[in-house]
C-alpha cells in the first residue's frame, strides 16, 4: 500500500498561484509521469510530494499516512534529482549509506542494503569511487541506488535523464522501465520529454500553465487528446491543425474538408460553426481519388523507415503527412490526401476537444 | 604582414615583462636589504654607501635577538593568539555564513545587512572600548584578552555566505530527503565541501592576526605577554639604535608568515582573490 493522494492541493509563490485545487491519485505500483513544458507546475507537484515545497492548502497522503506537515526525510519517499546531487566528498557507498545512517540503521544492515542495490544496478565495482570519477550514466545509476537502499514507499524522479546524451538516455530509459517492472514500486516521474512519458508511463498527467490538461494512459493521451494543447504537445512531429466548419447533412453531423467535401462524423457534442480539425501525420493517406484535401509537397524529410512530407494545402495551411520510407514523391509534386476519420480530433474555440471519434 | 604584427606583439610582451620585473625588484629590494643588513656587522650597516653584499657575514644579531630578548616567549604568545583567533573566527564565521545563506529565520536579511555594515566601522574606532572592556574583565596581558577583540572578521562571514550561496541547493535538498538534521547537513555535507576555501581563509586569518600590531600593542603592557611584532620594537639598547639587531628581530618575526606563505602560496592567493573587492 504505497499510493499517493493529493486532495485539493493549492500552492502559491507570493501572489502567484502555481497549483490550484489539484486532486490526483498515484496508485500503488504505478509509474505516473508528470509531463509538461517549463513552468507548467510539474516539478512543484513533485517537490510538494517530497516535502521540499510546503502545501498551502489541501492534503497529501502517502501510503495512507497524512504527510503534508511531515519533513521530507520522514515521508518515506526517495528522490532522484536532475543533476543527481551526489555528495562530491563521499564515495559511492558513502553516498548510499548517508541516508541510512541518518535513520540509525546498524552497519551490517547498511552494508547489506548497499550490496543488494549495487548488485541490482550492476555497479558493485564502483562502490569505492567518488562522483567525480564517474561518467554521467554511472552517476545516474548511483543516484537511483541511493534511492533504492532507502526502500521507500515511492520514488520521485525529477527529469533524471535530461543531463545524459541521446544514446545513453535511450539506454537508461529502458533500464528504468526494467527496474520498475522488477521492483513494482510507485513512481512519480517529471519530464518535459514526451518520448520518456510515452515509453515509461502507466499513466501520464499532462500539465500546462499550472493546471492539468489531461490524465490518461499514453495511448489515450496520444490518440484522444482532451485539449488542443495536449494534441500539439504530445507526438513528434506534432498534430496538424486545420480550420474547418461543421455542417449538418440531414440528421448527421459532419465537417467540410478543405476540398469542400463533407465528411460524416460520429454523433457527439460537436461545437457548431468554426472548429479546428486535428489529425496526426500518420493518419493522413496519399490517395489517387476521393481526396479530402489537395496540396503540393514543399519539403521532404527522409527518415529512413518513413518520409515526412510538408504539404501546402491548396485551401488551408502547411501540414505534415507521413509516407512510406521509399516515398517516390518529389518537391512540388501535387498530392491528394485522405484523412482517417477514426483518428480525427476536433477542437472548439475554447481549445477543448468536442469529439472523440475513436471512442464512438 | 603577419610577421610584422608578430614582432610588435613580441615587443609589447617584452616591455611588459621588463616592467613587471622592475616593479618586482622595487618590491623585493627592501626585503633583500633588510635580510642582508641583518647579516652585516653594525658598523657596515651605517656606512654611507651601498654595499649589496656584506663584507663580513655574521649571525651575531640573530644570536643576540634570540638570546637577549624574550622572542621565544613572544613566539609562543603570537602562536597562541593567532591559532586561537584563526580557529574561533573560521568556525564561527562558517556557521554564521551557513546560517545566513541556507537557513530561513526571521531577521536573516537584517543580520546580513548588519554584518555588511560592520565593514564601515574601522577597528581603530573600537580600540578604546575594547581596552576598557578588557581592563574591566581583567583580561589585559592574557591570551584571552588578546584574542577576543580580534575575532571580528566580517569579511570571512561574507565569503562563506557567498560560497554557501553558490553550492547547488540540491545538495541540501538531497540531505533533507536523506533525513539529515540541520547540524548533520552542515557538518557532513557543507563543511567537507569547503575544505579548500577553509584552508585558504584560515591561512590568511592567521597571517593577519600574526601581523596585527595595534591591539596586541595595547593589550600587552608587560614584556612577557607581548606578541612578536610588538616585542621586536623592544629590541633596542640604551646606548642607541642597533639597526642590524632590530632587522634580525624583524626577519625572525616575519619568518613564520613567510614560510606559511611559501608552503601555501596557492591557498593564500585564492583567499586574497576571494576577499578582494569585499574587504573594507
Amino acid at each position: 500500500m504505497s499510493d499517493i493522494k493529493l486532495s485539493n492541493v493549492s500552492k502559491t509563490f507570493g501572489t502567484v498561484s502555481v497549483i490550484d485545487d489539484l486532486t490526483l491519485t498515484v496508485h500503488s505500483g504505478e509509474f505516473l509521469v508528470l509531463l509538461g513544458p517549463s513552468g507548467s507546475g510539474k516539478t512543484t507537484i513533485l517537490r510538494m510530494i517530497a516535502g521540499l515545497e510546503t502545501i498551502d492548502k489541501g492534503t497529501l497522503e502517502i501510503g495512507g499516512q497524512r504527510c503534508e506537515s511531515l519533513p521530507p526525510g520522514q515521508r518515506k519517499v526517495a528522490m532522484v534529482f536532475q543533476n543527481y546531487a551526489l555528495y562530491p566528498h563521499m564515495s559511492v557507498s558513502g553516498n548510499m549509506a548517508f541516508g541510512l545512517e541518518n535513520i540509525g540503521l546498524d552497519k551490517a544492515e547498511i552494508a547489506a542494503r548497499i550490496a543488494a542495490a549495487a548488485k541490482l544496478l550492476e555497479m558493485t565495482s564502483l562502490l569505492d569511487r567518488y562522483p567525480a570519477q564517474l561518467s554521467g550514466g554511472q552517476r545516474q545509476r548511483v543516484a537511483i541506488g541511493r534511492a533504492i537502499v532507502k526502500q521507500p514507499k515511492a520514488f520521485l524522479f525529477d527529469e533524471p535523464l535530461s543531463n545524459l546524451d541521446a544514446a545513453l538516455r535511450v539506454r537508461t530509459r529502458v533500464e528504468l522501465a526494467q527496474l520498475h517492472q522488477r521492483l513494482q514500486s510507485t513512481v512519480v516521474y517529471v519530464t518535459h520529454d514526451q518520448t520518456e512519458a510515452m515509453t515509461l508511463a502507466d499513466r501520464v498527467v499532462v500539465l500546462n500553465n499550472r493546471h492539468v490538461e489531461q490524465i490518461g494512459t499514453p495511448m489515450e493521451i496520444y490518440h484522444r487528446p482532451a485539449t488542443r494543447f495536449v494534441a500539439s504537445f504530445v507526438g513528434s512531429p506534432a498534430m496538424n491543425f486545420i480550420q474547418v466548419k461543421t455542417k449538418l447533412n440531414g440528421k448527421k453531423m459532419g465537417i467540410v474538408a478543405p476540398s469542400g467535401k463533407w465528411i460524416a462524423l460520429p454523433s457527439a457534442s460537436i461545437t457548431k460553426g468554426d472548429v479546428e480539425l486535428g489529425i496526426r501525420p500518420e493518419s493522413i493517406n496519399i490517395v489517387d481519388r476521393d481526396a479530402d484535401a489537395t496540396g503540393q509537397v514543399k519539403i521532404i524529410e527522409r527518415l529512413g523507415e518513413r518520409t515526412l512530407l510538408h504539404v501546402q494545402l491548396d485551401k488551408g495551411p502547411l501540414i505534415i503527412v507521413q509516407d512510406s520510407g521509399l516515398s517516390k514523391l518529389n518537391i512540388n509534386s501535387p498530392v491528394k490526401l485522405k484523412f482517417n476519420v477514426s483518428q480525427i480530433s476536433l477542437f472548439g474555440p475554447d481549445g477543448k476537444s468536442s469529439l472523440r471519434s475513436a471512442a464512438s | 604582414m603577419m610577421g610584422g604584427r608578430f614582432q610588435i606583439t613580441r615587443l609589447g610582451a617584452g616591455l611588459l615583462t621588463s616592467l613587471t620585473v622592475l616593479i618586482a625588484l622595487a618590491w623585493v629590494f627592501p626585503l633583500y636589504w633588510g635580510v642582508i643588513s641583518s647579516l652585516k656587522p653594525e658598523d657596515e650597516v651605517v656606512r654611507p654607501y651601498i654595499e649589496l653584499w656584506p663584507q663580513t657575514l655574521t649571525f651575531d644579531h640573530y644570536y643576540s635577538a634570540l638570546t637577549k630578548s624574550l622572542i621565544g616567549l613572544w613566539y609562543i604568545n603570537s602562536l597562541a593568539t593567532a591559532v586561537g583567533v584563526t580557529a574561533i573566527t573560521i568556525f564561527s564565521s562558517m556557521l554564521c555564513g551557513y546560517a545566513i545563506s541556507q537557513l530561513n529565520f526571521p531577521g536573516r536579511r537584517y543580520l546580513h545587512i548588519l554584518i555588511l555594515a560592520c565593514f564601515m566601522v574601522p577597528t581603530q574606532t573600537l580600540i578604546i572600548n575594547h581596552f576598557v572592556l578588557m581592563a574591566h574583565m581583567h583580561l589585559l596581558n592574557t591570551w584571552l584578552g588578546m584574542i577576543l577583540p580580534q575575532l571580528i572578521y566580517p569579511v570571512i562571514i561574507i565569503i562563506y555566505k557567498q560560497f554557501f550561496d553558490g553550492v547547488p541547493k540540491e545538495f541540501r535538498e538531497a540531505a533533507l530527503m536523506d533525513n539529515a538534521s540541520e547540524w548533520r547537513i552542515f557538518y557532513r555535507v557543507y563543511m567537507p565541501m569547503n575544505w579548500g576555501i577553509t584552508t585558504a581563509l584560515a591561512i590568511v586569518v592567521f597571517i593577519w592576526t600574526w601581523n596585527n600590531f595595534l591591539w596586541p600593542f595595547l593589550a600587552a603592557t608587560q614584556n612577557e605577554t607581548m606578541t612578536v611584532p610588538v616585542g621586536i620594537t623592544q629590541v633596542y639598547n640604551a646606548f642607541g639604535v642597533y639597526y642590524a639587531r632590530r632587522l634580525a628581530a624583524a626577519v625572525l618575526a616575519a619568518l613564520p608568515v613567510v614560510l606559511l606563505y611559501l608552503f601555501f602560496q596557492r591557498q593564500v592567493t585564492q583567499a586574497i582573490t576571494l576577499s578582494a573587492g569585499i574587504k573594507g
